[in-house]
């Protein structure tokens, strides 16, 4: 039980596999100009990963040692397709913002990464474990740059229909932080900070 | 002749792959330390991305259109044929020119799971992914070179930045910035200038 924790847990800032491992840094960059895109990548990102570790454990003494990776990345891309097609058929307008970046999940190394190091190798729970604390991980980090991003970038914050912040009286909001330069911004300073932190706590 | 021109010029500058579509990011910090690395890297790539793009339109015209599973099958699909070319690439090219292979033989299988590949073979049977001006679908030549740009577009990105990142090792940055956080933030400066190009042969 103790164990299961400990690799939920690590995903989360120990091993966040964006700041720390630096892996799947491309969709995190490009789809968190909103918080909602960001929440959707998210989710997408945590249901193929947890899916496709938990299958990946299940039949991880049967796959033949040479032909591993072809196999691990039929069964993600399976997930993928599930994910893709739901997206496009009851979240349109999300599915053209997300665009490219859903196809894409399955190259990500995040989900090729985890089965290989961790799925491959563990039993179903644990594997099922690692799959949501790095998914959480990631998308937590999505939701931090979507929120700085969406907010510094428009000057309001409009998720689901509703409008959660409102600034724009407050300052003229600089347009380049949802543009792509921004992305690069938002991502090397949250990093920066993390090591500032982990830095002043070891001391 | 203009059109190849333009379809080149806007994969290749104005859609930059690295700094304008995010695409390919792990790469592109992974081995851009060095400048002789990120070449060899490239080389790779442009090869990869070529054959792949060529194999991935025949498949996509004259298998998965005419038994109507395009939609379904695509990503399985055009990520095995990746997979599967990467694995030929690499035999021939050990068997023809051992000088290649020692090059840019441990590159090769990074390349599997490059999102660019995937990206460029997508984009040159499903065009719109990346919102250029064009409606039609393209003919094997115009994929070709639009393939063609994109992975020239990944090598400059990817040596100039190694350039860059050569002299950064030396440069008096403080400390939670050394390294990757500096880096992603000179990226996004790249990318700001990149962005200058955006609105060229109003493309």
């Amino acid at each position: 039980m103790i164990q299961i924790w400990e690799d939920f847990k690590s995903g989360l800032i120990l091993e966040n596999p964006l700041l720390r491992l630096m892996i799947g840094l491309c969709s995190a960059l490009a789809v968190s100009t909103r918080v909602e895109n960001a929440l959707f990548m998210g989710f997408s990102v945590i249901f193929v990963l947890t899916c496709s570790n938990v299958i990946i454990s299940l039949i991880r003494r049967i796959v033949p040692e040479k032909a591993r990776i072809p196999i691990f990345i039929v069964v993600i891309a399976s997930f993928v397709t599930i994910v893709d097609l739901t997206l496009k058929a009851y979240f349109p307008p999300v599915y053209e913002q997300l665009g490219v970046w859903i196809p894409l999940i399955v190259v990500n190394c995040i989900i090729l990464g985890r089965a290989e190091a961790f799925a491959s190798k563990h039993p179903v729970l644990r594997s099922m474990a690692d799959g949501l604390g790095k998914g959480l991980g990631y998308t937590s980090v999505l939701f931090i740059m979507g929120t700085i991003r969406e907010l510094s970038g428009t000057g309001e914050i409009v998720a689901f229909g509703a409008k959660l912040f409102y600034l724009k009286p407050y300052f003229e909001p600089p347009k380049i932080m949802v543009m792509f330069p921004g992305a690069f911004f938002t991502f090397g300073l949250l990093m920066g900070l993390l090591n500032w932190i982990q830095r002043r706590e070891g001391r | 002749m203009g059109r190849y021109f333009l379809l080149f010029l806007a994969a290749f500058l104005i859609n930059n792959i690295l700094l304008i579509r995010f695409i390919a990011l792990c790469p592109f910090f992974g081995v851009s330390s060095k400048v002789e690395t990120s070449i060899g890297m490239s080389m790779a790539v442009i090869f990869v991305m070529a054959m792949a793009t060529m194999v991935c339109w025949l498949v996509w015209n004259f298998l998965l259109i005419p038994l109507k599973l395009g939609e379904f099958l695509y990503i399985p699909a055009f990520i095995l044929i990746i997979a599967a070319l990467v694995q030929f690439v690499e035999i021939v090219i050990r068997k023809v020119s051992p000088a290649l292979f020692r090059a840019m033989g441990i590159y090769l299988p990074l390349i599997t799971t490059n999102c660019a590949v995937l990206a460029a073979a997508t984009e040159s049977v499903k065009p719109g992914f990346f919102k250029l001006n064009i409606q039609y679908g393209y003919a094997i030549p115009e994929a070709l070179v639009y393939t063609l740009g994109v992975a020239v577009g990944f090598t400059l990105a990817i040596v100039m930045f190694a350039a860059i990142r050569e002299r950064m090792e030396v440069a008096p940055i403080p400390g939670p910035l050394k390294g990757y956080p500096s880096a992603f933030i000179m990226a996004g400066l790249a990318s700001l200038a990149f962005m200058g190009f955006a609105g060229l042969f109003g493309l």
